[in-house]
């Protein structure tokens, strides 16, 4: 009779108590509206990322001579971070403390060319992100967890990788050709000697993931051109890539004439599984201590593609199928094609050889010429999701988009001005996601506020979902973005506090700990940074002093024991020219002489509290006898 | 009358108080939220019988701007024996499943009465020591105040939610779950 009673109570209790644990009370996902077609919204509604949302992708643009990364969103275009790679920054006490005084070496600056992000079958991973640096022969490997610098290598025998980095499918190598021919060894050389001493050493670069380590694996003597761009092939291109020459005239002086005047300078078309294979057949030369192929010598892998003269940019296509260069001072685009290469090399079809390299046919190579009406300088090409290119015209300042596969040109649009490179979403990945391109322009000139004769660079976000391209957003930058990556932001995950790592020897995680160590000269204090004190050493009567002699050295290591988001601890000594950083969990360590006698403040320069004012000590410097 | 046994059924629902119990351990018993307008996402104090969870770090990190003592496990000296006390009634309510007696079910109730009251004592006179044992040095004068069991209570820039945990649920339904024998075996 009652039974059902308990049976529909059971149920019920069965399916409140079910709710209860695990059914999600929080606010749904964004409604469907976010997802609603582009073009029903203004240009300002498609840029506009209210506070609480989030921009959908990252833009690590390139600093230039700054020697830094920048890092914004799109489609807000707003600067989120600046990363120094290449050059000291005070903010964040990046070529201050050890470790990145020491990634910096001997240098105060660099020139950060074209980043590359790592790749997983061809598509951007979003773990690590490789640059190099022009103005001092570097490359360095940024960590996406935390976006810092870990490790910077010298690269011997080139001068100014330019065109690097680009990485292989998988991240298996990252090539850094050089723009500048030297003797091997930056040795001396008469410019006379050019054409005989000089090389144009590329170096394939191995990254120790485990380590964060980056390594040279060999290096490749090329004739004594400049190198400019360069890209890795893709799914059938996979073991292949190009890069453009200049200058394969080999004039030695007044370039902007001399090194103009061959009709024709070159591709270099290169199998990097061969060459792996010839240096584990110990094919190749010791040199420098470096594993050295000499093309001449040790032959095969390496072919000339001839492409109109002084060319920059070169592409493959999404679909590894083509590769796309231009002459810059030529007002066409060439398509190359993969298969018609490989049969060419097959066939053994050359027209000829320079410094013992092969020479390809062009027009067995080349599948069509694109010439879109007055457009001038073509420089680079990106791609969306539809295989279609979109190439920046530095002279005629405008994005042209054109068919590959047709050679039509689609639509164009004009930029303010003068155009270098340009990024599209995930663009040169085996899957461009299309949406946006980033034109990075060289220069602004009366397109913001005045800030006199030093401008900013500009860059401006085009809307690809319409039907015409559209400038909807334009940002001004530090100088200056040569390339950059844009990632969608999900692929992207960072910390935002350190782990505590009870094996560095240098950490302390408690007040207790805290104690400064003397050792002779030597001075290492194992101190903490919290809200809102330092502790340097906690039985002292004052824990926030440092005494020690003149002309002791003094090793500080502080851990900020703050294991909370966003609260950032800096730490400087007045007139003693140092700050450093510690993020949240992190420890840092600092290396100085007390060369300075004398009564000197110290205080967290990071703000951190309502009380970070008073977040203050003091340095003792004890006068010699 | 009281020497009639309990039936079959009465003696089920002590069978599952006793199980609720055990399984009250597995979840937190209290928990206090904090927001701050520096804190959307809240900070939390999760309290289980033998454990604290949390930010407690972020929370003592901030505490000690009014002076308030540091929250952590050795404070709570209960949390080493706490869930040993709870595994023990949980016996104890289990033993009268076949003692099946009424008296033995009363016993088993007082103590339940009992031990509830000491929990509540014993959580208000801790949230009376932190809220009012302040240090007199520390950088912020504040009022010594004591946070409700359950509600809302204002303190500075954070504005804190006591709740009860999933564990006490647990409990409170063990504790109806004996009181239901009583009410089925009533004298008609």
């Amino acid at each position: 009779m009652k039974k059902w009673v308990p049976a529909v109570s059971g149920l019920a209790a069965g399916v409140l108590a079910a709710t209860v644990f695990f059914a999600d009370f929080s606010p749904g996902p964004k409604s469907e509206a976010a997802n609603e077609v582009n073009s029903n919204k203004t240009n300002a509604e498609k840029v506009y990322v209210p506070f609480g949302e989030k921009d959908e992708y990252y833009l690590m643009a390139s600093g230039g001579h700054s020697g830094q990364m920048f890092i914004y969103g799109v489609p807000s275009m707003r600067h989120i971070r600046t990363v120094p790679v290449f050059s000291p920054d005070s903010a964040t006490g990046y070529g201050f403390d050890e470790h990145t005084k020491e990634l910096m070496g001997k240098y105060n600056w660099g020139d950060l060319h074209h980043p590359a992000l790592s790749e997983t079958n061809g598509d951007y991973d979003g773990k690590y992100l490789f640059a190099t640096d022009v103005g001092n022969s570097r490359a360095a490997v940024m960590n996406l967890e935390t976006f810092t610098t870990r490790d910077i290598i010298d690269v011997p025998n080139t001068s100014g990788p330019h065109c690097a980095a680009f990485v292989t499918e998988n991240t298996e190598y990252m090539f850094l050709p050089t723009r500048f021919a030297v003797p091997i060894g930056s040795e001396y050389a008469s410019l006379d000697e050019y054409s005989e001493t000089y090389r144009g050493v590329m170096s394939a670069v191995t990254f120790d993931e485990e380590n964060e380590k980056l390594n040279i694996a060999y290096q490749v003597a090329l004739p004594p051109w400049s190198y400019d761009l360069s890209d890795a092939g893709k799914k059938m291109s996979a073991d292949w890539a190009v890069m453009t020459t200049y200058n394969t005239e080999e004039a030695t002086t007044n370039l902007e004439i001399n090194a103009s005047q061959a009709d024709r300078d070159y591709i270099v078309l290169f199998n990097w599984k061969e060459l792996e294979q010839k240096i584990a057949d110990g094919d190749y030369d010791e040199v420098t201590g470096q594993k050295m192929i000499f093309p001449e010598k040790h032959k095969g892998g390496i072919y000339l593609v001839p492409v109109a003269k002084s060319p920059h940019g070169v592409d493959v296509t999404p679909d590894g199928e083509h590769f796309i260069a231009s002459g810059k001072l030529a007002p066409a685009m060439t398509v190359f094609s993969f298969e018609k290469a490989f049969a060419a090399i097959e066939a053994g079809e050359f027209e000829g050889e320079r410094n013992g390299i092969p020479i390809l046919n062009y027009e067995s190579v080349m599948e069509r010429e694109v010439n879109p009406e007055n457009a001038l300088g073509p420089l680079h090409t990106q791609f969306d999701d539809k295989g279609m290119a979109y190439t920046t015209m530095f002279i005629s300042s405008e994005i042209v988009k054109w068919d590959p596969s047709t050679g039509e040109t689609l639509d164009r649009v004009p930029v303010q001005y003068s155009p270098g490179h340009s990024v599209a979403a995930e663009g040169d990945t085996v899957a461009p996601d299309g949406k946006y391109i980033i034109a990075l322009n060289k220069i602004a000139k009366d397109s913001y506020l005045s800030v006199g004769p030093s401008h900013p660079e500009s860059m401006q976000l085009i809307d690809l979902t319409g039907e015409k391209m559209e400038v909807i957003q334009s940002a001004p930058v530090n100088p200056e973005p040569h390339y950059a990556q844009m990632i969608k932001a999900d692929k992207i995950n960072t910390i935002s506090i350190y782990d505590k790592d009870e094996s560095n020897p240098y950490a302390v995680y408690s007040q207790d700990q805290t104690r400064i160590e003397r050792n002779g000269n030597e001075v290492h204090v194992y101190g903490i940074a919290m809200r809102s004190k330092f502790i340097f050493d906690a039985k002292a009567e004052r824990p926030d002093v440092i005494e020690v002699n003149e002309g002791d050295k003094v090793f500080l290591h502080l851990t900020n024991i703050d294991f909370d988001q966003d609260i950032t601890h800096g730490f400087a000594i007045n007139q003693y020219d140092l700050n450093i950083e510690v993020q949240p969990g992190q420890t840092n360590t600092i290396e100085f002489t007390a060369d300075k006698a004398g009564t000197f403040p110290l205080y967290c320069t990071n703000f951190c509290s309502a009380l970070h004012q008073e977040m203050t000590g003091y340095f003792l410097v004890k006068p010699k006898q | 009358m009281n020497g009639k046994r309990l039936s079959i059924f009465s003696s089920i629902a002590i069978v599952i108080s006793a199980l609720l119990i055990i399984f009250s351990l597995f979840f937190p018993w209290w928990r206090m939220e904090f927001f701050a307008p520096q804190y959307p996402e809240g900070l939390n104090i999760i309290v289980y019988p033998d454990k604290l969870e949390g930010e407690l770090d972020q929370i003592n990190a901030l505490n000690h701007y009014i002076g308030m003592q540091t929250f952590s496990e050795e404070n709570f000296p209960e949390l080493q024996y706490l869930n040993y006390l709870i595994i023990g009634l949980a016996a104890i309510v289990l033993i009268g499943a076949f003692v099946r007696k009424k008296s033995y079910l009363y016993f088993v109730i007082s103590l339940f009465i009992i031990g509830g009251a000491v929990g509540v004592w014993d959580l208000r006179h801790a949230l009376a020591y932190f809220g009012t044992n302040l240090d007199p040095m520390a950088p912020i004068d504040m009022e010594p105040f004591v946070p409700p069991i359950i509600g809302e209570n204002i303190i500075a820039n954070f504005t804190t939610y006591s709740l009860l945990g999933t564990g006490t649920y647990f409990v409170i339904a063990a504790f109806i779950l004996l009181l239901i024998p009583l009410w089925k075996e009533r004298k008609q």
